[in-house]
């Protein structure tokens, strides 16, 4: 009987910690390709299921490249006890990272801010009203990131609560675009991400045309910001056009 | 060598057993228990209103709570809590006082072999103190087989250690069970049927069943010494209750 | 509540899944003496089970075990460590059980499930003392440098017979773990080599090349099974077990030795007959595991 003897030894990994190198990414020229070959303004291929866990009230997995995502929504089901009554229904999102979704095992947990994110992203779609009083818990779990991971989400999320029979008035769509020097490359992966000058998100509805998340952060040039979201809500409406025939596809085959 | 037991016991030969109850005066019922060298002090709080949530509240509910010799608690001792919560939520009549939780604490005082086992003894122990419901006794029991075979009882930790395996078990004592339609198992007696049971390390299946023997035939004289304390004690608690 | 005699009248005019939810002990009763479950099986048969290696790209080994709906999945990364003065040979592994929000209705952020600590010490205690691997075949540098294995099993989907599909993914990932060549840099840290070849030429002699696959020995396998009155219900699901409350499960390696035999209390008592019973039906399913296994394992080295 081996028994366990005090403290876990330290550990460390043995990759090869590389600085993320600027010169790759020279802006000086457009003549650098993305690391996986796709153009600039050109999204990974997407993949949506639903209905991926069982025990949840509706689900979706999705899988941008190496960005892959489970999201669950349980309810509409009682609020917490210490809750004060309320004319219309709450949401509750929480998004989390396995240890082993980033190169370095256990650094997932610094995406606290990504679950008041999705919160905001998701509120303005979910009619509210339609569950009075009870909660609906929207989970996310990202399995491997892979870069895009927020924007992932929030697609994947809106598909999950449609999945689950959640009223909303719009699927819900998320694209982020990262400023490279001069350039814009759309749907960035991890690499990219880890060296650009700027980051824009948006999450919108497209059959509304409505916006329902902004963020921009870094150093952005007026006309390059105008690109970029130009970019994103072109993206977001392709996106939604998949995550529809998704939707589609499932209802078919629970019909036949 | 025959046996080969460090302080001279025969394989089947227990340590000295001690048991006494009422020893904490705010905790409505309370126990220790003794194995050899190895201490185990339980208290029992309850029934109390209301069961935790996720909790069936048509039940009883019961909770454990394990306070380690040093230290704080680790995996070990969660799955000590749920094997020692599974083991007295089996034994208490669980229907008499619906939506109730009734808390057991567990004092390690010392270790030194069959914890659990002696643990589980001490709880039942401290259950009967606190007037809470049982159908029946249980009693625990630790067998261990060594390498060359040999099915040893109640093992200190320096056998423990030496070991290839040992079964944690826990047999009913039915003898004079308050329940009667439970007993209906064909052709095998009540007090064969095993409540729990936790093995460690690769044994072979009728090493195993060497192991369910040998517990089977000291659990008659575990439960005969619970009996006998629990009597020895019931004068004062009648008046306690009371 | 009606009385639960009421229920035998009931069910004939009462919804399907209403008189389930309302009564489900009857429910169940009324299946078991047909000797079928609600999801057809009978009462001895497992559900479908699945595994697939390498499900996840950015760690050594990884594998997605499916039981029925339950699903795990298991990644193992490998990390170095200075091995400890007592065993200056050995490397080690930490395997850490997760349950996520997502898997259940019953865990919540930031309230772990409290079954999952017990499921980690069972998978430990489980795979630890199997044998199954070598942990000297985990050492670099004799008390210099070792691999410490994490091994990380998160459940996505809790549908019963959890324990059954943790070690299933765990099995599997093991056998999928490829152990990177690594070399010692100057300043005495273990770095891995990208290019052998390459580096060969550099004057780099790799530390442990030809070693990149851990030789798995007696494997563990398990079955879950419910006691329930005279009933024996293999591989129950998340409904089954909350139902029916005594659950024993059974490990045996691949020579049928018993690696646990883990009963923590319930209702029902385990005689004699049902023990053997339990080990017998594991005996079926260690076969049809190590099947599924070695085709896995087939499956990959065709890619």
């Amino acid at each position: 009987m081996a028994s366990k003897h005090g403290a876990p030894p330290t550990t460390y990994s043995p990759s090869p910690t590389r600085k993320p190198h600027q010169p790759v990414f020279s802006d000086s020229d457009a003549d650098w390709v993305r690391p996986d070959g796709r153009g600039f303004h050109q999204c990974r291929p997407a993949f949506f299921r639903t209905a991926a866990v069982s025990a949840a009230s509706g689900s979706a997995y999705a899988e941008f490249g190496n960005t892959k995502v489970i999201v669950s929504v349980f309810g509409p089901r009682e609020s917490k006890k210490a809750m004060m009554y309320s004319d219309v229904g709450r949401l509750n999102c929480n998004v989390t990272y396995t240890t082993f979704a980033t190169p370095i095992r256990g650094q997932g947990s610094d995406h606290k801010e990504f679950s008041s994110m999705l919160h905001k992203a998701l509120e303005g779609a979910i009619m509210l009203e339609t569950f009075p009083k009870t909660t609906v818990d929207v989970f996310a779990l990202v399995l491997e990131s892979g870069g895009s991971d927020l924007p992932v989400v929030v697609s994947c999320a809106s598909l999950a609560l449609a999945d689950a029979g959640i009223m909303m008035y719009d699927l819900v769509a998320g694209v982020s675009v990262s400023c490279l020097g001069k350039n814009l490359v759309i749907d960035p992966i991890l690499e990219e991400e880890s060296c650009q000058d700027g980051s824009l998100m948006i999450t919108c509805m497209p059959s509304r045309y409505e916006v329902s998340q902004l963020t921009v952060t870094g150093e952005w040039s007026t006309g390059n910001l105008n690109e970029a979201m130009q970019l994103c809500l072109d993206a977001c409406s392709k996106l939604a056009k998949i995550m529809r025939s998704c939707l589609k596809e499932a209802a078919s085959a629970s019909h036949s | 060598m025959e046996n080969g037991r460090d302080d001279g016991r025969t394989p089947n030969q227990l340590r000295p057993l001690a048991c006494s109850r009422s020893i904490l005066h705010r905790a409505h019922g309370s126990a220790s228990w003794c194995q050899g060298d190895t201490k185990v002090l339980a208290a029992v709080y309850g029934p109390k209103a209301g069961t935790k949530k996720n909790e069936n509240p048509e039940k009883a509910c019961i909770e454990v709570i394990w306070k380690p010799e040093t230290g704080q608690i680790g995996k070990a001792e969660k799955e000590n809590e749920m094997i020692l919560k599974r083991t007295l939520q089996s034994i208490c009549i669980l229907t008499i006082n619906p939506n109730t939780t009734t808390s057991v604490i567990i004092q390690v005082v010392n270790d030194d072999g069959a914890l659990l086992v002696c643990a589980i003894n001490a709880a039942c122990a401290a259950l009967v103190d606190a007037g809470i419901p049982l159908k029946h006794l249980a009693v625990a029991i630790c067998c261990c087989l060594a390498k060359d075979g040999h099915v040893i009882l109640d093992p200190t930790k320096s056998e423990e250690q030496k070991m290839k395996g040992f079964a944690y078990l826990v047999f009913p004592n039915s003898v004079l069970s308050a329940l009667t339609e439970g007993s209906v198992a064909k052709g095998e007696l009540m007090e064969h049927g095993i409540i729990t049971s936790v093995t460690q390390g690769v044994i072979s299946v009728e090493d195993y069943f060497k192991c369910l023997d040998r517990g089977r035939a000291a659990s008659s004289k575990l439960s005969d010494f619970l009996r006998r304390s629990l009597k020895l004690q019931l004068p004062s608690d009648l008046s306690k209750v009371g | 509540m009606g009385l639960p005699s009421d229920s035998g009248d009931l069910s004939s005019e009462m919804d399907v899944d209403a008189y389930r939810r309302l009564f489900p002990t009857h429910f169940y009763e009324k299946h078991l003496s047909l000797s079928i479950r609600p999801d057809s099986r009978p009462l001895g048969k497992a559900r479908d089970t699945t595994l697939a290696l390498g499900a996840v790209g950015s760690v050594d080994g990884s594998a997605l075990a499916k039981i029925g709906s339950t699903t795990m999945l298991a990644a193992i990364k490998m990390e170095v460590m200075t091995p400890c003065t007592e065993s200056p040979n050995e490397g080690s592994i930490v395997i850490e059980f997760h349950m996520p929000p997502i898997c259940s209705p019953i865990v919540r952020p930031g309230r772990p499930a409290e079954a999952a600590p017990v499921l980690s010490k069972q998978l430990s205690d489980t795979i630890l003392s199997s044998g199954m691997i070598n942990l000297k075949e985990l050492c670099l540098i004799h008390g210099k440098a070792a691999w410490m294995a994490y091994l990380d099993i998160y459940c996505l989907d809790a549908d019963g017979a959890l324990f059954d599909a943790a070690l299933l993914s765990a099995i599997g990932a093991f056998s999928h773990l490829q152990i990177p060549t690594v070399s010692l840099t100057d300043n005495g840290k273990i770095v891995v080599l990208l290019d052998e070849d390459e580096s060969r030429k550099l004057g780099k002699e790799p530390v442990n090349s030809g070693k990149k696959k851990l030789t798995i020995n007696n494997i563990p396998f398990s079955l879950t099974c419910i006691l329930y009155k005279n009933y024996i219900l293999a591989d129950p699901t998340a409904e089954e077990e909350s139902i029916m409350e005594t659950l024993v499960t059974v490990v045996l390696d691949s020579s049928a030795r018993l690696v646990s035999f883990y009963k923590p209390g319930g209702p029902v008592l385990a005689y004699m007959s049902a023990i053997q019973d339990c080990v017998a039906l594991t005996r079926q399913r260690v076969k049809e595991l190590q099947k599924i296994l070695d085709e896995a394992v087939s499956g990959m080295e065709v890619d």
